[in-house]
């Protein structure tokens, strides 16, 4: 590898700065320029700044996302959520290493060119299993599919030089072609679909304008292309591909120039013919406006966090501004007291939505009363939950309303300077939003004396490294501080003692997304939605073995039965709904018996899970309660910072025990021995993620104590713990071969036209065969 | 000024003091672990949790501040159980043995390890007084001793164990030899009595201990001279020399211990007479006869005197017993280690104390791992056991020097100021209760002045504190998050580099035995 020249070390430094707090981003250049970081530049930056050999190391060695040895070319990502592990994400990763032939306890491939991780969450749930390959998501993995996904990733980045034409706009448009490239929608190719669009107007001069939008959510049609004709009309097509783009267009569109005209005239003739011939592939298929699941979809819905969704360029300040953005700024400027917006909070009943549910006003007041030269603000957006993906969509997609929002609580508590702290796993998010401030920058709508008033707001975006603690706010601050993100123990909170000692106002990205909607409309519009105690909508990333999964906003008070069945569209491959697991590893699950549990803080909290920032994942009854326990207190154990012993040590001991229960090796008195120490760390460690890392397990204890008990008398009744069951090929076998073609362990020896069999020695357990079983002659026992 | 009340009791403090602050203010004891007097509270061990009324969760009194009308409870059951807890996990990660598995093999608990090491630096006056600590004849059991220290000596499973009774042997005879031989201080007489009867190891070995507490000892025997069956048995003269056993004897005698000989118990003096001149009578008799008539009433159905076992108290007040006559093994060391426990016992019951019942956690990692038997040969000399040129004559300066350097060092150098270890011991924590994944052990020796033993680390972060107060350059820095989170030197130095003066300040410090002095 390069050899660390002090020049380098000495450029990150000028840009960055030297004083102490700028720890992490330094440590992040250098990770940039090298792949990984070199002792001796981080030596070097020990000389060259503020920064000491103990504070850089205990980062360094912190975040996931730093590397001490040097990577291969491109850095592979696993994405091991909750909806990619109950889709296998787990066999991925072990299929990723077995086809670059990477041996146990290596991560890298012997020609350098790839290393494969895993990662906590890509927050592409609906693509679940997915990957992502340096900065290119891809979704609906599976173990055949991997040396196409990596042939096309190869050449995608010879391509990469490559730029395409750009077409000159057209006069008179005859309307739009919409279509979203947020990062999930771009990981089932919305954006070849989108240039694909480009290509083809440009070559039938077509009076369209080809248009990037907010997500619309509908995450189980995406690539959506929704045409929207000049006269208003709307029609939409789900899951399309490159190849659908000219006949889409050709649809609904004449080009301007006649000879033109005749050509693409003959085209859609040919075209139309073709396709009645051949008919589309069975994944694509056009929608009218009419189609039943939109409507359900969408219907069921509050947009009120998700406002003109797919209407809006997330970028566009000009069409933000035409639909009203900034105007709730202007008016809380010029006609409102701080006074007056904190009484509309509190009338409007807004909790904070990153989890807790903690009334914003009381957090808003707490940092509005405190006399201080200096106050922040702070927009949480490290959402680090595997299965949740509503904080990254807001981002990609209302990125201005966000900084309004922050503007607006700004100026009411009265801080000045403040940060959007974003994970790292999140490009497309870091990108828009600083684009987005660059912007408002610009228009005078941040910076120095903003719309020309007495109030100055300075905001900054900081990038997270890989580390779910830091979504705990005094964790956060400490990271944003430089300092090893360590939780500390509150009170004093945040609000009287954040970040460098100053009151500090930390809200979730959808507790600001939520702000300008409430001063516009009213706090009793707002509050007209929900339940007593909890007021409004909530945003939910719906996934897992659902229909259609995505993205929804709806009003409090809905119940799970209806998020699933009516919006959802019920469980996929016509299973039954066995749980929902709501909140992430601070959650629990919800049993299909208490289906009818309302979504609101209060309700959730009997039901024995939480409202936690929004992931909701769907189960069905091939997934095994005590595998899903073990999963996420294996993600909670690996993260938690190591601080307090009953994190550290009693989480990594439930997690042993569970471990046990699913290799078959449980014993009696585990169950109990799990509700002792699991209700221990709730109770005696410092941070939230201490507090709730056993909710997990005690959830499902309660809610289906006879499967634990299953697994400690050796069966897994879902059928789901590898070391529980095994696959055998019963007398239905056709003899075709196939399940002998698709074994990646070559378990099953190819004997064309008789039974085959399964060598239980060599098998993976990884299901393939029953999956591609023709005659359904695969049983799993 | 802030008031609160703790326990119901009311204290008034400063404000932005912790609740810890508050209850020593009020002399309420929290037991803490993690938390140091001076340095910043790293509120990570959870053993000083309380209860705030009004607060979901339990909170730890070293960081907690205090709030006006704050009520908090320092003990109650469920307080208790999660204190127990905390260190019972912390206890589930630590790696290492409190003391060696040759202090735990031998049955009178000598400090084995602490004599080597005295051996090993030539401090020969400071290694008799470890031994006659626990050892009141090491002469006489260097000769005899079937050693079962060594049968768990952990060198066996590499080649074989330290030759530690010859150790000891070379030790006793140096200080015998000598002409200021080792003499214990002993308290000032404070009027007490104790009559023991029987003169054999077992009484002479309670003698010893109950003389130097300051309460006179008067042993009778009924052979002419004491020593019982080391004097009056068939014992080969060669390998124990009469001269050997008279010698370190009068050690003993020269404490003021009074012996009566040729006295028989219920023929020449019986037991009632004996308690009337007495505080407490001591019954050490080797094999048992016809005597037991005169107090049938302890004596049990097998001929042997019931004792109520950790404090060798009979049923009838004021009488205690040991040795073989209570059932003991028969081998000198057992009756030497009876002696010198139910001396503790009779000195507590006459000076009314109550025994210390709680019995010393004593951590314990098992049979070691082949890389960690590698790792503690490195520490030590690849000598094959030394045998001695001479039986009779024992080992030379020179062979017991590089004999002791055989020995792994596998206990704890800080026992014996290890908080951990106190609290697992005042918790009643159990060994166990958490099974699972254990690291290797592992030991940092390239300092000069310390060693440094990962595995017993509880990532307080005292040291790192410790370091950056003493201005290192390099200093300590945790490394990693969550379990295998750990204390290094930064950039992959070495701890010559990161402790070049805070070493000394990292030991006081440090709550457990993750870093010791050397030696």
């Amino acid at each position: 590898m390069d050899t660390v020249d002090l020049d380098t070390i000495e450029q990150i430094v000028e840009r960055i700065g030297r004083d102490a707090c700028h720890a992490l981003p330094l440590l992040q250049a250098v990770q940039a320029h090298y792949g990984y970081l070199p002792t001796e530049a981080i030596e070097s930056l020990c000389e060259l700044t503020d920064c000491e050999p103990s504070q850089l190391w205990s980062i360094a060695t912190f975040y996931d996302q730093f590397r001490l040895k040097p990577a291969g070319r491109h850095l592979i990502r696993v994405c091991i959520g909750t909806a990619c592990h109950v889709k296998g994400a787990g066999q991925i990763f072990e299929a990723f290493k077995r086809h670059l032939h990477i041996s146990e306890g290596e991560d890298t491939d012997a020609q350098r060119l790839f290393t494969v991780e895993k990662v906590a969450c890509l927050g592409c749930c609906m693509l679940a299993p997915a990957v992502q390959i340096d900065d290119v998501i891809y979704g609906y993995l599976t173990h055949e599919t991997i040396p196409q996904v990596l042939q096309d990733f190869l050449e995608q980045q010879k391509q990469a030089a490559t730029v395409s034409g750009i077409r000159k706009p057209e006069k008179v448009l005859q309307g739009q072609a919409r279509i979203c490239l947020d990062s999930s929608c771009r990981a089932v190719g919305s954006d070849k679909v989108y240039d694909a669009l480009e290509k083809a107007a440009a070559q039938m001069h077509l009076p369209v304008k080809i248009k990037n939008t907010s997500c619309h959510g509908m995450s189980f049609l995406a690539p959506l292309v929704e045409v929207v004709m000049a006269d208003g009309k709307i029609f939409r097509y789900g899951n399309t591909a490159p190849t659908d783009a000219a006949s889409i267009l050709r649809r609904h569109f004449q080009s301007a120039s006649a000879g033109a005209r005749i050509k693409s005239g003959i085209d859609q003739f040919m075209h139309t013919l073709l396709d009645d011939r051949i008919g589309e592939g069975p994944i694509r298929y056009s929608l009218s406006v009419r189609d039943h699941s939109i409507d359900a979809y969408l219907n069921k819905q509050v947009h009120i966090a998700t406002e003109h969704a797919a209407e809006i360029d997330p970028l566009d300040i000009a069409e933000y501004q035409k639909k009203g953005g900034f105007e709730t700024l202007r008016q809380c400027l010029m006609d409102r007291t701080p006074e007056s917006i904190l009484e509309e909070l509190e009338n409007s009943g807004l909790r904070g939505r990153g989890g807790g549910g903690y009334p914003t006003h009381l957090k808003w007041f707490a940092v509005h009363k405190v006399q201080a030269p200096q106050k922040y603000i702070i927009c949480n957006g490290d959402e680090g939950d595997p299965g949740a993906f509503m904080d990254r969509m807001l981002m990609e997609s209302y990125p201005y309303r966000i900084l309004e929002g922050m503007a607006i609580a700004a100026w009411t508590v009265g801080a000045t300077e403040g940060y959007l702290y974003i994970r790292a796993e999140y490009p497309l998010a870091l990108a828009r939003i600083r684009q987005a401030i660059k912007n408002c920058r610009r228009l005078g709508l941040l910076g120095e004396h903003i719309l020309g008033m007495d109030f100055s707001l300075d905001l900054h975006v900081y990038t997270g490294a890989g580390a779910f603690v830091c979504g705990e706010e005094t964790s956060l601050i400490k990271s944003i501080e430089g300092k090893r993100p360590a939780p500390r123990l509150r009170p004093p909170y945040p609000t009287q003692h954040g970040l460098n000692g100053a009151p500090t106002l930390v809200n979730n990205v959808e507790t600001f997304v939520s702000v300008p909607w409430v001063l516009r409309m009213g706090a009793d519009n707002f509050a007209g939605h929900g339940t007593a105690g909890s007021k409004g909508t909530k945003v939910f990333a719906l996934a897992g073995k659902i229909c259609r999964g995505g993205l929804v906003e709806v009003p409090m008070g809905m119940t799970i039965r209806q998020i699933v069945e009516e919006i959802g569209g019920g469980i996929e491959n016509d299973k039954q709904l066995k749980a929902v697991q709501i909140g992430g590893p601070s959650g629990g699950c919800v049993p299909a018996s208490m289906a009818d549990t309302k979504i609101d803080y209060e309700s959730l909290h009997t039901a024995g899970a939480i409202m936690g920032s929004g992931g909701m994942v769907v189960l069905d009854e091939t997934d095994c309660m005590v595998d899903i326990a073990r999963y996420f207190l294996e993600f909670t154990q690996q993260q938690s910072c190591g601080r307090c012993t009953f994190c550290r040590v009693g989480t990594k001991r439930m997690l042993e025990i569970l471990e046990r229960l699913c290799e078959g090796q449980g014993c009696a008195g585990d169950i109990e021995k799990l509700q002792q120490i699991g209700t221990q760390i709730q109770n005696n460690s410092i941070c939230g993620l201490g507090k709730t890392a056993p909710n997990p397990v005690l959830s499902t204890i309660e809610h289906f104590r006879e499967e634990y008990q299953a697994h400690i008398d050796g069966t897994c009744p879902a059928g789901r713990c590898r070391s529980l069951i095994h696959y055998s090929i019963t007398d239905e076998c056709i003899g075709c071969t196939i399940c002998a073609q698709h074994c990646p362990a070559d378990a099953i020896a190819m004997k064309p036209y008789e039974k085959h069999i399964i060598d239980q020695q060599t098998c993976i357990r990884c299901g393939t065969c029953k999956t591609v079983c023709p005659a359904g002659a695969v049983e799993v026992k | 000024m802030i008031t609160l009340t703790i326990d119901n009791q009311t204290v008034e403090v400063s404000e932005g003091s912790t609740i810890l602050q508050a209850a020593r203010k009020l002399g309420i004891e929290i037991p803490t672990l993690c938390f140091s007097e001076g340095f910043k509270p790293s509120v990570s061990c959870m053993v000083c949790v309380v209860r705030v009324a009004g607060v979901k969760h339990l909170v730890p009194a070293c960081g907690t501040r205090v709030a006006d009308n704050m009520a908090v409870i320092t003990h109650s059951e469920e307080i208790q159980a999660a204190r127990q807890t905390a260190i019972e996990l912390l206890l589930s990660e630590h790696i290492g043995d409190c003391v060696g598995p040759c202090m735990r093999g031998c049955p009178a608990n000598m400090n084995i390890p602490v004599m080597i090491r005295q051996i090993v630096s030539g401090q020969f006056e400071d290694a008799i007084a470890t031994v006659k600590k626990d050892i009141p004849f090491p002469a006489i059991l260097g000769r005899v001793c079937p050693a079962p220290c060594e049968k768990v000596c952990r060198r066996n499973q590499a080649d074989s164990a330290v030759s530690i009774c010859l150790l000891k042997r070379f030790v006793a005879d140096i200080d015998l030899r000598s002409e200021k031989s080792y003499r214990p201080v002993c308290q000032p007489s404070i009027g007490k009595k104790v009559a023991i009867i029987g003169a054999g190891p077992c009484g002479l070995s309670a003698a010893y201990y109950l003389q130097q507490a300051g309460i006179d000892c008067t042993v009778y025997d009924d052979h002419e001279k004491p020593g019982g069956a080391l004097r009056y048995s068939e014992i080969d003269r060669a390998i124990l020399p009469l001269e050997v056993l008279e010698n370190e004897i009068n050690q003993i005698f020269r404490l003021k211990v009074k012996f009566q000989g040729n006295i028989r118990l219920g023929r020449d003096v019986s037991i009632d007479e004996l308690e009337k001149q007495n505080d407490a009578i001591f019954i050490a008799l080797g094999t048992f006869n016809e005597n037991n008539k005169d107090f049938p009433e302890i004596v049990a159905k097998d001929n042997k005197i019931q004792v109520d076992r950790p404090l060798y108290s009979t049923s009838r007040e004021g009488v205690f017993a040991g040795g073989v006559c209570i059932g003991s093994r028969n081998i000198c060391i057992r009756a030497v280690a009876d002696g010198k426990e139910a001396a503790d016992s009779i000195r507590s019951c006459i000076l009314g104390q109550k025994v210390q019942e709680k019995k010393e956690y004593n951590h314990q990692m098992g049979r070691l791992k082949p890389e960690e038997m590698e790792l503690f040969l490195k520490q030590a000399s690849d000598s094959e056991r030394i045998y001695p040129q001479s039986v009779i004559e024992g080992l030379t300066a020179t062979e017991a020097q590089a004999e002791a350097k055989r020995c792994l060092h596998c206990d704890c150098r800080k026992a014996d100021g290890c908080k951990l270890r106190d609290l697992a011991t005042d918790q009643e924590a159990r060994r166990n209760v958490w099974p699972g994944q254990r690291k290797l052990f592992s030991q940092i020796t390239a300092h000069e002045q310390v060693v440094f033993e990962p595995g017993k680390c509880i990532k307080c972060g005292l040291c790192i504190q410790a370091a950056k107060i003493a201005g290192e350059a390099l200093g300590l820095s945790f490394e990693g998050r969550g379990f295998n989170m750990q204390i290094v030197v930064p950039l992959e130095k070495t701890l010559v580099e990161g402790l070049r003066n805070a070493s000394t300040e990292c030991v006081r410090v440090c709550p457990t035995g993750a870093f010791s002095f050397k030696c």
